[in-house]
């Protein structure tokens, strides 16, 4: 079979690129770009923007004029147009539709708190890439010479996650992993158990009991896949069990920042909420990007979470396997060593393999937490301002503590960050929110000039978001309203209980047990 | 009526079931009886949005799938197809995966049947896929008569 599809779209999609490279190079979206504020993003706009258009554009012409045949560069060649009309839509979102967005909420005023419209809904260019994913094949459905390419983006997400590794410290990953690990073991195990249990109660088919405990239990869309041909789950149970679990994903996915925002989480509760709560990993992905759309520390602690959930899948495979043939007459046992070989993710070794690396110091030095470095050799613009010297020292009043009012001191004396303690102590003074907001970006400003990020973790750090943003634009591809529509009978009735009593249950360990430090 | 060739379609429902067998009761001796069964398309997106899964599961799952949905068509097929051979007549079936009125207006223009029969849509609140005929596109392309059946009463 020939993949290529001989189809201008490519060759458009590569020039659209290409003019976007250039008129950002050549000064012709600076109205734009100041009206959006788009300058972090023109790196991306350039460089981005000129790769994608020559790939686009070589491909396009390739795939018009050339002549196919069956075979490995047929098939590889034929993913590009999709992998390009994910990209495209990705890319469009982040750099013009997300901060128009962003722009017009701030016009119309804070709506909550010092909150504007965009920052309580998580409006953001991987929520609103969703969505556009989901508009994108509902409305308009994934022309043909795309659908071989959108498959990437779980590609995308994987190295992602496998990229995601070279930002852990070891204590951040031994305290996150033990932290997952508890939360992911009481709640997974517990909402399997409560399906089944359910289950029985409501007398349903120990298939669909099967079927929907591991989706309500474990990772949602993906552990139905994984289990459904292990309990021999009818077409219209699994049916019912993804529609259920897609609907409660896609809706938790919005209402989780907004229930954030409104309880004020930090970034390491609400990841851990994300992670246990949110039934499909997809989305964990999704809200923790919504909630925190400028950094990824939200992100890095709910992929954590993923993790765990991935790596209990074989686990709870294996226990309704074993449910499964003991509850049913007739079902086909199952050998233990495929379950766990064939259900073992792969891409999490990449992770652990990233993690070892960068622990190497192979990326940044050991010493620097995150790629993290602390230089106060900085230039006269970089020093605080009189104006805010004066507000700095205003406001002194208000700190109590010796370490802090004396870091304070040496701050407004020297108009920077001393040393490295002090900046931990002021950053500890901005968290405790003592100081006035103004006082506080003041702060902000000073720790952010002496506080450097080695290269090759920035960049690390623009591939994830890239990927992330690429990724899941591609999944909202795959979300179709007949798959959601499917979500009904007696699934979504135990769905519903276990869903809620699962988010709530973990909202509340959470506000009581997790701490918003390492 | 006499009908001489009957189009059938049928997902083995209750409410298709009652058309099933209305169409066997119109069925005589001779009448060509084809049965079309059409697999919805929204089992393309049954997939979602995974992405955890290697190759090898999702392969699995796929071929999983595939095989419950032919044995779900095969045990609707055989017990029609056995109905129809009762009654001395000709049975014959095509089973397509689209939307449901595009896979009867397309299996319409092939066989050219006298008679359509289908089942009524199931009523709100009842177990099932949701996966409705598009009555408006059935009736405006449809160029044979068209017969709908009740659902039964419960």
């Amino acid at each position: 079979m020939v993949y290529t599809k001989k189809h201008p779209a490519l060759l458009i999609m590569g020039a659209l690129f290409l003019i976007i490279g250039m008129s950002t190079q050549f000064g012709l979206q600076d109205g734009l770009i100041t009206y959006l504020n788009l300058k972090s993003y023109l790196g991306e706009m350039t460089g981005l923007a000129y790769t994608a258009g020559i790939i686009g554009v070589l491909v396009g012409v390739w795939n018009l004029l050339g002549t196919h045949k069956e075979g490995n560069l047929d098939y590889y060649l034929s993913t590009v147009a999709g992998a390009l009309f994910i990209l495209l839509i990705a890319m469009s979102i982040r750099w013009y539709v997300a901060p128009l967005v962003a722009v017009l909420s701030k016009e119309m005023g804070p709506v909550m708190g010092d909150k504007y419209l965009h920052d309580v809904f998580g409006l953001n260019y991987v929520v609103l890439g969703i969505l556009a994913g989901i508009i994108t094949v509902n409305v308009f459905r994934i022309p043909e010479w795309a659908d071989n390419g959108v498959r990437l983006s779980r590609l995308g997400l994987k190295t992602g996650v496998i990229l995601l590794g070279t930002l852990y410290s070891l204590a951040e990953l031994v305290h996150l992993g033990r932290l997952s690990v508890v939360l992911i073991g009481f709640f997974v195990l517990g909402s399997v158990g409560l399906v089944l249990w359910l289950s029985r109660r409501r007398r349903i088919p120990n298939s669909m009991g099967g079927v929907l405990s591991a989706g309500m239990g474990v990772c949602g869309v993906s552990a139905t896949v994984a289990a459904a041909p292990v309990v021999q789950a009818k077409s219209v149970e699994i049916a019912y069990t993804i529609g259920t679990i897609l609907l409660w994903g896609v809706g938790c996915m919005f209402l989780f920042p907004v229930i954030g925002q409104l309880l004020g989480l930090g970034h390491i509760q609400f990841g851990a909420w994300a992670g246990t709560g949110i039934l499909n990993s997809a989305q964990v992905a999704g809200a923790a990007l919504a909630y925190q759309p400028d950094g990824i520390e939200t992100l890095k602690v709910a992929e954590i979470f993923n993790i765990t959930r991935v790596l209990f899948l074989p686990i709870i495979v294996l226990w309704l396997a074993l449910w499964y043939v003991r509850s049913e007459e007739g079902a086909q046992t199952v050998s233990v060593g495929r379950v766990v070989f064939e259900k073992f993710p792969m891409f999490v070794v990449g992770f652990i393999l990233m993690f070892a690396l960068s622990s190497t110091g192979i990326f940044a030095p050991a010493n620097h937490y995150q790629g993290k470095y602390f230089d106060n050799n900085i230039t006269e613009e970089k020093l605080l301002k009189p104006d805010q010297v004066s507000l700095l020292q205003a406001e002194s009043g208000k700190v109590q503590r010796v370490d802090r009012r004396e870091a304070l001191q040496r701050l407004t004396g020297n108009r920077k960050v001393m040393s490295i303690d002090d900046d931990a102590v002021l950053r500890g003074l901005v968290n405790a929110k003592i100081l006035s907001k103004e006082a506080n970006a003041i702060l902000k400003g000073a720790h952010q000039a002496v506080r450097h990020t080695a290269a090759k973790i920035k960049k690390f750090r623009q591939w994830i978001t890239l990927l992330f943003a690429f990724g899941l634009t591609g999944l909202g591809m795959q979300i179709t309203m007949a798959s959601i529509r499917q979500a009904g009978g007696q699934p979504l009735v135990i769905g519903g209980v276990v869903g809620t009593a699962k988010a709530v249950l973990s909202l509340l360990v959470i506000l009581l047990f997790v701490r918003e430090t390492i | 009526m006499n009908p001489r060739k009957i189009l059938c379609a049928s997902h083995g429902t209750d409410g298709a079931r009652v058309a099933e067998e209305a169409a066997l009761a119109l069925c005589g001796q001779g009448c060509l009886f084809h049965h079309l069964m059409v697999v919805p398309d929204l089992w393309k997106g049954m997939m979602g949005d995974d992405w955890l899964n290697n190759a090898a599961t999702r392969d699995r799952y796929g071929k999983y799938l595939e095989s419950q949905l032919d044995r779900e068509v095969a045990a609707v097929v055989d017990r029609l197809g056995e109905s129809v051979q009762q009654r001395a007549a000709e049975f014959s079936f095509e089973t397509r995966l689209g939307k449901p009125a595009d896979c009867l207006l397309a299996a319409c223009l092939r066989e050219q049947p006298d008679l359509v029969i289908i089942g009524s849509p199931r009523p709100k609140g009842m177990p099932g896929l949701r996966s409705r005929m598009e009555m408006e596109t059935l009736v405006r392309g449809l160029s044979a008569p068209l017969l709908v059946i009740p659902y039964p009463t419960v």
